[in-house]
């Protein structure tokens, strides 16, 4: 599901400040750069808000953000909607406890970490993050809540890139878009 | 673009004394918009936190020097009251520390519990908003990751752009011309070129380690106002880079603003004339 463009106008100002660089990280590679969006502040605000306006009313207690591009954008949905913030890190980065998910890449492999104790069970959480590609990096964290008990409501990311079918990879749970990047 | 020398800020040792009012300095004040060549000194070396309300009632171009009686009177009150500002002890509650991370000996302040307390989490952001809404600020420049987490909310709060200061490689650019690296003769500045989106930046020294830093030039405009944010100043150099590159680029660092300052490790030291304001300041 995403944000219908049609029926809210603040839509189209958010996708116009999404700046598309090519070959980056790897040559074929299209890469979606959010970093012109929080240049324009009417434009980040109303990504937050548009989030924030779905996910109120909805009993979320945890808003868990993957690192790094995940930490600009689920902090400010989790303080205006009253939930804990749960950083989902790389490897090493967190200090103390945690449990860890590994998952494949296109290139290998790589790894999330969450705290032990940060999410109780039964929770109900939302999993943020700037891009869906794959959906890897996603099915991740949501693995990552699951395991420690928590129920993912749903996936929130700024852009989709639908041809690369992430969407499949969410073992069934919702996500939802602002912009889709074909 | 002029080169940085890094050494005299990273590795001078001069004993830096600082009595509560300075003589005017290069640095901008949080006072004036326009660019007054003058500083209040409102984070001294003691480690006090500078008065909050003080921003509330700003002055224009407030010399230091001229600071009267009255004034300090008022300041010593308003630090009092910031002191004991009761979402203080709640923020520090929070926080916890873990013993040898990420290597021995190391006490590694860890605000993901902080992060954990909705209200908590709230209360840091709002004293941070307080103090800076309505100051002319465009810009808040936030270092990875965890200045991502503070800066954001921070930025949208009172209006301002916000830039990602990031680890290398991680930004991306508009082309891949040929680059070339260049060595300062000074000190250890590094400089990527790219095509016309340059990336500039920084070699540092950290508490354990050292670093690079980037951002995205065109991201901020000469002139601008800016606070840079973090969650903790240590030794100070990451934030010292983070200063550096936005000046580079023309931008008046009004303040940085960490949620936790390690004292002993003598980061303040280390910024120099440069404004820091923190909530808390562990030993």
């Amino acid at each position: 599901m995403s944000a219908n463009r049609d029926e809210d106008p603040r839509i189209h100002g958010i996708q116009s400040k999404i700046r598309v660089v090519p070959n980056f990280p790897y040559p074929g590679i299209m890469f979606q750069d959010i970093t012109t969006l929080l240049l324009d502040p009417k434009a980040f605000k109303d990504t937050v808000d548009l989030f924030i306006e779905r996910y109120k009313a909805k009993s979320i207690s945890v808003v868990a953000g993957i690192e790094a591009r995940g930490f600009i954008f689920g902090p400010p949905i989790a303080l205006a909607i009253g939930a804990k913030f749960v950083p989902l890190r790389k490897p090493r980065k967190l200090p103390g406890e945690v449990i860890s998910e590994e998952y494949i890449l296109e290139y290998g492999r790589d790894c999330l970490e969450m705290h032990v104790g940060a999410v109780e069970p039964n929770e109900r959480a939302l999993v943020v993050d700037d891009l869906i590609a794959t959906g890897g990096t996603l099915c991740a964290a949501m693995n990552l809540l699951e395991r420690a008990g928590a129920e993912v409501v749903e996936c929130a990311c700024v852009i989709e890139l639908p041809d690369l079918k992430g969407r499949e990879r969410l073992h069934g749970k919702p996500l939802y878009v602002l912009v889709e990047s074909h | 673009m002029q080169n940085a020398s890094l050494e005299s800020v990273f590795y001078s040792q001069k004993n830096h004394i600082s009595p509560p009012f300075l003589s005017p300095s290069s640095s901008d004040s949080l006072f004036s918009p326009s660019p007054e060549r003058h500083r209040v000194s409102v984070a001294t070396n003691s480690g006090k936190r500078s008065p909050l309300n003080r921003f509330n009632n700003y002055q224009p171009a407030l010399h230091p020097l001229r600071c009267t009686v009255e004034l300090k009177q008022q300041m010593a009150t308003e630090e009092a009251a910031q002191i004991q500002d009761p979402r203080i002890a709640g923020i520090s509650s929070s926080i916890r520390v873990i013993p040898d991370f990420p290597k021995p000996g190391i006490m590694f302040q860890d605000i993901t519990t902080l992060l954990l307390d909705p209200k908590a989490f709230k209360d840091t952001i709002d004293l941070f908003v307080e103090r800076y809404k309505g100051k002319d600020i465009s810009v808040v420049a936030g270092i990875e990751a965890r200045g991502f987490i503070f800066g954001p909310p921070i930025a949208l709060a009172i209006g301002a752009k916000f830039v990602p200061m990031r680890k290398p490689n991680k930004l991306p650019e508009t082309q891949k011309f040929p680059y070339k690296l260049v060595s300062c003769k000074e000190g250890n500045v590094i400089r990527v070129y790219i095509a016309s989106r340059e990336v500039i930046s920084e070699k540092y020294s950290l508490e354990y380690g050292t670093d690079i830093m980037e951002m995205h030039v065109g991201a901020v405009q000469p002139g601008e106002r800016a606070l840079v944010v973090d969650d903790l100043i240590a030794t100070g150099g990451t934030l010292c880079a983070a200063i550096k590159l936005l000046e580079r680029v023309g931008v008046h660092v009004v303040e940085s603003a960490c949620v936790i300052e390690l004292k002993e490790l003598k980061g303040r030291e280390r910024l120099v004339d440069k404004s820091l304001f923190v909530l808390i300041s562990s030993t």
